[in-house]
């Protein structure tokens, strides 16, 4: 019985392996054959193309750029915006996809988040980088804090370096915190539907609250059934139907 | 004596004869009786006639059971009891009502019914009742069917109010619709509610009735009060209504004209000629009727020439407040401009205030928030909301126009708002074409520090890439990634180790040090010894050479117990005489601790033992 449970399992896994294998060797081949319609002009071939390497888990700032710029030649303005929002948030500093984001967000008259002055200062750098200053800081707190606490003679100096060290950690957690609850965190989203209306409830007929043109950018605040509460352009808030907005981290 | 006696004899006499006129009337008084009577013994079929049962002379009478009488529909319509006392003559009177209602023509014989009185059982006469078949209808129609002749302005009334009789195209003009129903005809439901009949006008949506009672020629009506707006679509005559509404009220069952009304007098309608006229008593049955008022017609201007360009068609008297939040940002931003119309007039037709001067603006579409202030939408509050976008640098909002026509003054008017101060930078400076977009030129990135000449404007997207060599990223920031979690315990680890490290070296410390504080207290004691004159020279040179192992061990990490002459003079450093003496001491002590009693106190001059002492206290490492 354990034999064959075994066996069972080996097969199990073999499969598994040859499935991630195989999705994972079509992405080069959706890639080329995306960047072969986009070449020949069928840009909605390209996307698609686009698309099925990133559902194969295919996940890099400049596939989301491609992505992007074949959105907006097949007409897709909002998928476009969507796209370089994505590529901008694998790597922050892509010029190109922040150009090209201006450039479609002007023409699409897309509305964008105002974002406060700390949220100017901090996105200097990346979540990322402030996720590694943490552990930096707090492991060096932990050192110094371990060789004051068991030396033979104290050192205050020592003691000083693990305060500042650790409020400097201390520190990255709350800058980590407001970028992940900011503009660009994980609620940001794209409006993507057309004439889509901000409403002050969750019914077709109620009130407007703002109309959301495509590329417009939104923070998902809450859901309830196929709607969401969501922070809006202009500093207020209202209901948006969820198929109507995508969320820019996969 | 005797004349007491006849005057106790006469009040006896008085008082039997009083208390035989109070108990014994009663008595008389208490022969039941009963009797039976039609209020018609001919009919039609579905035309109800009464059935009274009238009871007499017992307090308690209990009613016949259920009627059944084939081809007649008889129910309970009630008990009605009536006492009287004259003279301490009490006298009850009982009715039991009953409806009979024909189902077919015929003749009908109620049969004598028993009616339980005072422990007896009474019965009723037979009655008959001839039922004819009423021409132009079924012999078979049913109960619901049945339809009484109402005259629907017995049963109440409709009005129309219209306060103006000439008025604009698009003006709202509050109409009033009064719907009276006479309080003797409950109403069930108000149908599908109040129609106004006419073409070239809309109608707002009606307010819920509000409900009175009114008193009209001496008659109660329910009255209902329905408030709307109508608003005149194309200039001209126009018939506005009449206003219809087809109530469902409850009428009596067709009872027959009570010949004692005067016909056309205030009580001649069918409730009063019911022989029953309380309602709890009368039958009656669901009926809808149709009510109308009289038309009204309203002169219809149509609107001057020449209108103002923002015009869109409000009609009424508005005014308007414009603010704009925030008031600093920067170019792109988007900033909220909210304009407040509030008055009264056609607020559906309006439209959001323009700016003045849309140059160096991006503008979004509005949206609007209506807030009436009455029952039908003609007074109020729109709020419209704008997303605007500024291009450039801005000092000011431009100030926004709206345009209505005023009915009252007859004529167009447009209000301005102030511009409004605000601070837009980060742009170009204004110019007078709008800002084009600014992206690098293909192949040429941008560096993220400012260049002296801006790069040329261009209107397309750059390029593609090539991905095929990028490497794989993760939308996951950082810290959330599971390598990231547990890279993290590789400074876990090291910090464990450290700290072990740390902790093993101070219990290793502490132990020498433990170690070397007993030893210097030894040594300590040993040499207060030295200085005593008590002890043997046995005792002594064991002493002496303890401290130089002590003194040794301290100078040179080494088990105390291990010294010897050669090891302390080795640690010490010392000369050879010193040596020698060392050597000595470690002969002397060892002579004298294995050659027995031999050797005494008097062995050890007191020279010797300052010579030893010095020795020792010398011993410096």
């Amino acid at each position: 019985m354990n034999l064959f449970l075994r066996k069972l399992r080996g097969v199990f896994l073999a499969l598994v392996a040859v499935g991630v294998c195989d999705a994972l060797a079509q992405a080069p081949d959706a890639i080329a054959r995306a960047t072969a319609e986009y070449q020949a002009g069928n840009f909605r071939e390209a996307v698609a193309h686009y698309q099925s390497a990133i559902d194969a888990g295919t996940r890099n700032a400049a596939l989301f750029y491609n992505l992007g710029n074949a959105s907006y030649r097949a007409g897709d303005s909002a998928g476009a915006i969507l796209n370089y929002e994505r590529a901008l948030l694998l790597q922050a500093h892509h010029p190109e996809a922040r150009a090209n984001l201006h450039l479609v967000q002007d023409k699409a008259r897309a509305l964008q988040l105002r974002s406060t002055w700390w949220e100017g200062i901090l996105a200097r750098a990346t979540p990322n980088q402030f996720s590694i200053a943490l552990a930096v800081s707090f492991w060096l707190a932990a050192f110094c804090f371990a060789a004051w606490g068991l030396a033979a003679r104290r050192s205050p100096v020592l003691f000083l370096v693990a305060v500042l060290a650790l409020l400097a950690s201390g520190i990255a957690v709350g800058v980590l915190y407001a970028l992940e609850t900011g503009r660009h965190g994980q609620a940001f989203a794209i409006v993507t539907g057309e004439k889509v209306q901000a409403r002050v409830a969750t019914a077709d007929n109620a009130g407007s609250v703002l109309v959301l043109p495509p590329g417009s950018e939104v923070r998902i605040l809450s859901t309830r059934g196929d709607w969401i509460y969501a922070a809006l352009p202009n500093d207020l808030r209202g209901w948006i139907p969820a198929e109507s907005v995508q969320r820019v981290r996969l | 004596m005797e004349m007491k006696m006849s005057t106790h004899f006469r009040i006896l006499i008085l008082g039997l004869a009083f208390l035989a006129t109070v108990g014994v009337r009663p008595v008389l008084a208490a022969e039941p009786r009963v009797t039976a009577v039609l209020s018609n013994s001919e009919t039609d079929v579905g035309q109800p006639v009464q059935l009274e049962i009238q009871v007499t002379g017992v307090s308690n009478p209990k009613p016949p059971g259920e009627i059944m009488v084939d081809g007649l529909e008889i129910q309970s319509a009630g008990t009605s009891r009536q006492y009287q006392m004259q003279n301490f003559d009490i006298s009850y009177s009982f009715t039991f009502a009953y409806t009979v209602l024909p189902m077919r023509a015929g003749r009908f014989t109620i049969p004598a019914l028993e009616v339980q009185a005072g422990g007896q059982v009474l019965r009723t006469p037979e009655l008959i009742l001839n039922v004819a078949a009423p021409a132009g209808r079924s012999s078979n129609a049913g109960r619901g069917s049945s339809n009484p002749n109402v005259d629907p302005s017995q049963i109440g009334f409709v009005e129309m109010i219209l306060p103006k009789s000439v008025a604009y195209v698009g003006e709202m003009i509050p109409a009033q619709i009064k719907l009276g129903l006479n309080m003797r005809a409950p109403v069930e439901s108000l149908g599908a509610g109040i129609q106004i009949a006419g073409q070239g006008f809309t109608t707002q949506k009606m307010t819920e009735p509000r409900q009175t009672i009114e008193n009209i020629n001496g008659r109660s009506y329910q009255v209902f009060i329905v408030k709307t707006a109508i608003s005149p679509a194309r200039s001209g005559k126009l018939e506005i209504g009449p206003a219809e509404i087809n109530p469902v009220v409850r009428v009596p069952r067709g009872a027959p004209r009570n010949p004692v009304m005067p016909r056309g007098g205030p009580f001649d309608d069918p409730f009063f000629n019911n022989l029953f006229n309380d309602p709890a008593f009368a039958p009656s049955m669901p009926k809808e009727v149709h009510l109308k008022s009289e038309a009204g017609t309203l002169e219809v201007k149509p609107l001057p020439p020449n209108p103002p360009a923002d015009f869109s068609g409000p009609v009424g008297t508005f005014i308007m407040n414009v603010d704009v939040s925030p008031k600093k940002a920067k170019v792109g931003d988007p900033v909220t401009v909210t304009a407040t119309i509030t008055g009264r007039g056609n607020f559906d037709r309006m439209t959001a205030p323009v700016l003045a001067n849309e140059n160096g603006w991006h503008k979004y579409p509005s949206s609007d928030n209506y807030k009436q202030d009455d029952d039908v939408g003609i007074s109020g509050t729109k709020t419209f909301e704008t997303v605007l976008s500024a291009k450039e640098n801005k000092q000011s909002l431009p100030p926004l126009v709206f345009s209505f026509f005023d009915p009252v003054k007859e004529t167009y008017v447009t209000l301005r708002s102030d511009e409004i101060p605000l601070q837009i930078d980060g742009g170009a400076a204004a110019t007078a074409t709008p800002a084009q977009t600014t992206a690098p030129a293909a192949g040429n990135i941008p560096s993220a520090a400012p260049t002296s000449t801006p790069p040329p404007p261009v209107d397309d997207i750059l390029p593609q890439l090539d991905d095929r060599t990028a490497s794989q990223s993760n939308f996951q920031p950082l810290y959330a990634q599971r390598s990231f979690q547990l890279a993290q315990l590789i400074p876990l680890l090291v910090l464990l180790g450290f700290a072990g490290w740390k902790w093993r070296q101070a219990r290793a410390n502490d132990r020498e040090l433990r170690r070397i504080t007993r030893l210097q207290q030894e040594a300590a004691e040993a040499q207060r010894n030295l200085h005593k004159n008590g002890s043997s020279a046995q005792e002594y040179l064991a002493e002496a050479s303890r401290v130089v192992q002590l003194k040794t061990a301290l100078a040179t990490n080494v088990d105390a117990n291990t010294v010897d002459a050669e090891t302390a003079a080795a640690a010490f450093r010392l000369d050879e005489a010193t040596r020698g003496r060392v050597q000595r001491l470690f002969a002397q002590r060892d002579e004298s601790r294995y050659s027995g009693d031999r050797n005494g106190n008097d062995a050890l001059s007191a020279e010797q033992r300052r010579d030893i002492l010095e020795l020792v206290e010398n011993l410096r490492g």
